[in-house]
């Protein structure tokens, strides 16, 4: 069964290197992406050209984006009833306080941050996979209206 | 005033038979009147002048009047008598006159004596003691006269007399008044004479009464006094007098052994029998004088202090009136020292003054003003131009006879004001650039990393999935990209934590630095078991320190002494001696590579390396970053080594305020 995962990020070269870790990690998996915080939340309502957008198994969501930021889409997400159920794992090169504080205030399921080295990234994302994609147990998939 | 040796009569009707008896058996009256008619007009007129003369006996109050008969026995009795000596006349005629007069006169025969005397004298006079009826005695003065009729046989006597108590007493009393007077009393008639006088007055002037008495007043007084009580042709002596009565005259007096001193003389008139006399009552204010001329003297050299202050003072009164000013007040506001006086305050310090100076419900003006006393309150001082300047004010209380004034010191605090603007507005501008550059060095890092990432990252995928793929000059290239990348992956890392200790800031906690030590330990396990370091210490305080900066600090100089390791096993040591009062001196000991002492101040800057990259790993930040947090830390960092020898790092941090 394919796993879908949504991956909200601005930088060509982190979608890739995230496409890359998990391509190793686990092969079953579909990885979308959305380069702003408006585009994800079009993606996650089915909205203009993500009519037929799957509902994802879990978000990876950087905080520093464009037009939205990772914080707002956050707070959209926990705050709507048919989205607020699906794992956000926050994804970032932040490491400020404020921020990590911040994103649990917002019901974050966890903060995760980038780490420099390479090999470390592709451990992080093997990790995410060995956990959120594989030892937990995710609520039954209820498609949103 | 009074009939002396001829036939008076007084009396009232029991008195009047007597004076009859007396009259009666005139044989000269029978003798010279031959007609009857006329004799009973003569009788008629008689009868008539006796009635006079009674009544004006009987009307007298002021005297005792009364007549015996030649043994003494009373015969009339008058209102002075009845007055004077107590007894009615109904009680006393018939008695004789001894009764008046002292037991022990009575018992020395002095009535009779008194009697007899007057009998060959005809008239007699004297004063002494007499006892009323109640017993009480009296000092009198008293005339007796015979009566005799026309043939010169002796019919009786008349007393005459008047209490002198009454006016004995009057003087003596005016007496003790001069006499208890605190100042020289001396009264002088119009002839500049001295004519009484008291003892202050002996005293201060060192003569005995009787020399000076008749004196003229010029002998102690010699000039202003006399000159005062004479006429001249403007005005009387009384106009003369009357201008100095009750003023306060200073003049100089001289005592007898010519000795001069300063004298106040307060003139009134004394009218009198000789005329107008002038009492002077003189004091020496010779002790006043002295004081007022050391006030004379503070009260310059205040002045002269005043005047030479470099700030405008200012006096003003409770009722916010400037009293006094000084130089530095007039130039400050620009008005003559005239154009202030008695002005009110608020004309050159229209707020804030004045207000402190006036008393409310809840506090008196005393109380109000001790609230400000000795503090600078800054205010707004008004030129006379109109132009406005902060004035920095002090103020003080002084005591005076008009109440509580207050001193305000006035400082222009325009240059002050200024400066403390500007060296607000720097300290403000290097606190923004010091924080700019903290920030800038933080970002910029941080900023730096994330492209970074993409290039060590790529570079190290392009080297795991193609090497040996490619040719050799690839791999070699790929080679220097991954190692260039990830070295300044470290620098940045480095100078992030760098700038880090500069802008986070401490926070000091006691904390125990052994702990912090063992921490460090922790983290540099990997290396200490890779290098096979024997690491120690001795017990270590409880420091103020902030505790991730401790760890650090401890973290980095365990690590280089491990790192710059010698040729045999690394031992390092970590040890803690109080080095003063609240001091704990921490030392960190190697038997590593040492450090030659012409690099010591080098090592502890940024990216300061001693030696070759291939040698040793690092970007020699390490001892930077233990510099800044040792100088947070309010200490700072030295070293002692020689190369071969091995380091001793050495830093102190405060001691923990709680004992542990």
């Amino acid at each position: 069964m394919a796993i879908e995962v949504l991956l909200v990020e601005d930088s060509p070269g982190d979608v890739r290197l995230t496409q890359e870790a998990f391509r190793d990690a686990n092969d079953s998996i579909h990885l979308h992406v959305a380069s702003d915080g408006v585009e994800a939340m079009a993606f996650l309502k089915h909205e203009g050209t993500h009519v037929h957008a799957p509902r994802p198994d879990i978000i990876l969501l950087d905080l520093n984006l464009p037009k939205m930021d990772g914080r707002e889409v956050l707070a959209h997400i926990k705050a709507d009833d048919s989205l607020k159920r699906i794992p956000t794992v926050v994804l970032t090169t932040s490491d400020a306080e404020a921020d990590i504080v911040k994103c649990y205030e917002l019901h974050a399921n966890c903060y995760l941050k980038k780490p420099v080295q390479l090999d470390e990234f592709e451990l992080l994302v093997k990790s995410i996979n060995d956990f959120w994609l594989t030892k937990v147990e995710l609520p039954p998939q209820t498609r949103g209206a | 005033m009074f009939p002396k040796g001829n036939n008076t009569n007084s009396a009232r009707s029991p008195p009047t038979a007597a004076v009859r008896d007396l009259s009666m058996p005139n044989a000269a009256e029978k003798h010279l009147a031959p007609k009857k008619g006329r004799r009973r007009l003569m009788e008629e007129a008689l009868r008539e002048s006796q009635e006079q003369y009674r009544m004006l006996l009987d009307g007298i109050e002021d005297y005792a009047i009364f007549m015996m008969d030649p043994e003494g026995r009373i015969v009339s009795w008058n209102v002075g008598a009845e007055r004077i000596k107590g007894y009615r006349a109904d009680e006393i005629i018939g008695h004789n006159f001894s009764c008046f007069f002292p037991p022990e006169d009575i018992e020395r025969g002095r009535p009779q004596e008194v009697l007899r005397i007057t009998a060959a004298s005809g008239r007699h006079e004297e004063q002494g003691m007499r006892v009323r009826k109640d017993g009480s005695h009296f000092l009198a003065n008293l005339t007796f006269t015979a009566l005799r009729d026309p043939s010169g046989n002796l019919r009786g006597f008349s007393e005459f007399s008047q209490d002198l108590s009454e006016s004995k007493e009057a003087e003596a009393k005016y007496r003790g008044l001069l006499e208890a007077a605190p100042d020289a009393m001396v009264v002088v008639n119009q002839a500049g004479e001295i004519v009484l006088l008291n003892l202050q007055a002996e005293k201060q002037f060192g003569y005995p009464r009787d020399e000076l008495l008749g004196q003229k007043v010029t002998s102690i007084v010699p000039e202003g006094f006399a000159e005062r009580l004479i006429a001249d042709d403007l005005r009387s002596a009384e106009d003369a007098l009357a201008q100095q009565i009750g003023t306060g005259i200073e003049l100089i007096g001289r005592r007898k052994d010519g000795g001069e001193f300063p004298i106040e003389i307060m003139l009134s008139p004394l009218e009198s029998a000789e005329g107008t006399l002038v009492t002077a009552a003189i004091r020496d204010i010779g002790v006043r004088k002295a004081a007022e001329k050391h006030l004379a003297q503070m009260e310059g050299r205040y002045r002269g202090l005043l005047e030479a202050a470099p700030d405008a003072m200012v006096v003003v009164n409770q009722a916010g009136e400037i009293a006094l000013l000084n130089l530095q007040a007039e130039k400050q506001f620009g008005y003559r020292r005239d154009e202030l006086l008695g002005q009110k305050v608020t004309n050159i310090i229209p707020e804030g003054f004045a207000e402190r100076l006036i008393a409310d419900d809840l506090r008196s003006a005393e109380d109000a003003l001790a609230q400000q006393i000795g503090t600078g309150i800054e205010l707004i001082g008004r030129r006379k131009d109109g132009g406005e300047f902060p004035i920095e004010i002090m103020l003080s209380p002084l005591e005076s006879a008009e109440g509580t004034l207050v001193t305000a010191a006035i400082r222009d605090i325009t240059t002050r004001r200024a400066a403390a603007a500007d060296l607000l507005q720097k300290v403000e501008e290097l606190k923004r650039s010091n924080e700019e550059l903290g920030q800038f060095a933080y970002i910029a890092s941080h900023d730096l990393q994330e492209p970074l990432r993409m290039v060590a990252s790529y570079t190290q995928l392009l080297s795991r999935r193609y090497k040996g793929k490619l040719d050799s000059d690839a791999d070699e290239f790929i080679a220097f990209a991954v190692d260039g990348a990830s070295r300044m992956q470290r620098l940045i890392r480095d100078l992030l934590a760098y700038s880090r200790v500069g802008t986070k800031g401490s926070d000091l906690l006691d904390i125990s630095s052994e702990d912090a030590l063992r921490q460090a330990l922790l983290n540099l396990r990997g290396a200490i078991e890779e290098s096979g370091a024997l690491v120690t210490h001795d017990p270590l305080p409880t420091v103020s320190a902030d505790e991730t900066q401790l760890i650090q600090l401890f973290q980095n100089l365990v690590g280089n002494a491990i790192k710059y390791q010698g040729p045999g096993v690394p031992k390092v040591h970590i040890a803690a001696a109080r080095s003063s009062e609240k001091k704990w001196t921490f030392s960190v000991q190697d038997n590593g590579l040492g450090i030659d002492p012409q690099y010591f101040e080098k090592i502890f800057g940024v990216f300061q390396r001693l030696h070759k990259r291939e040698e040793f790993a690092g970007t020699g930040i390490g001892l930077a970053i233990c510099k800044k947090i040792v100088e947070q830390h309010g200490g700072n960092i030295s070293v002692e080594s020689q190369p071969g020898h091995g380091s001793t790092f050495r830093f102190a941090l405060a001691e923990s305020e709680r004992k542990s």
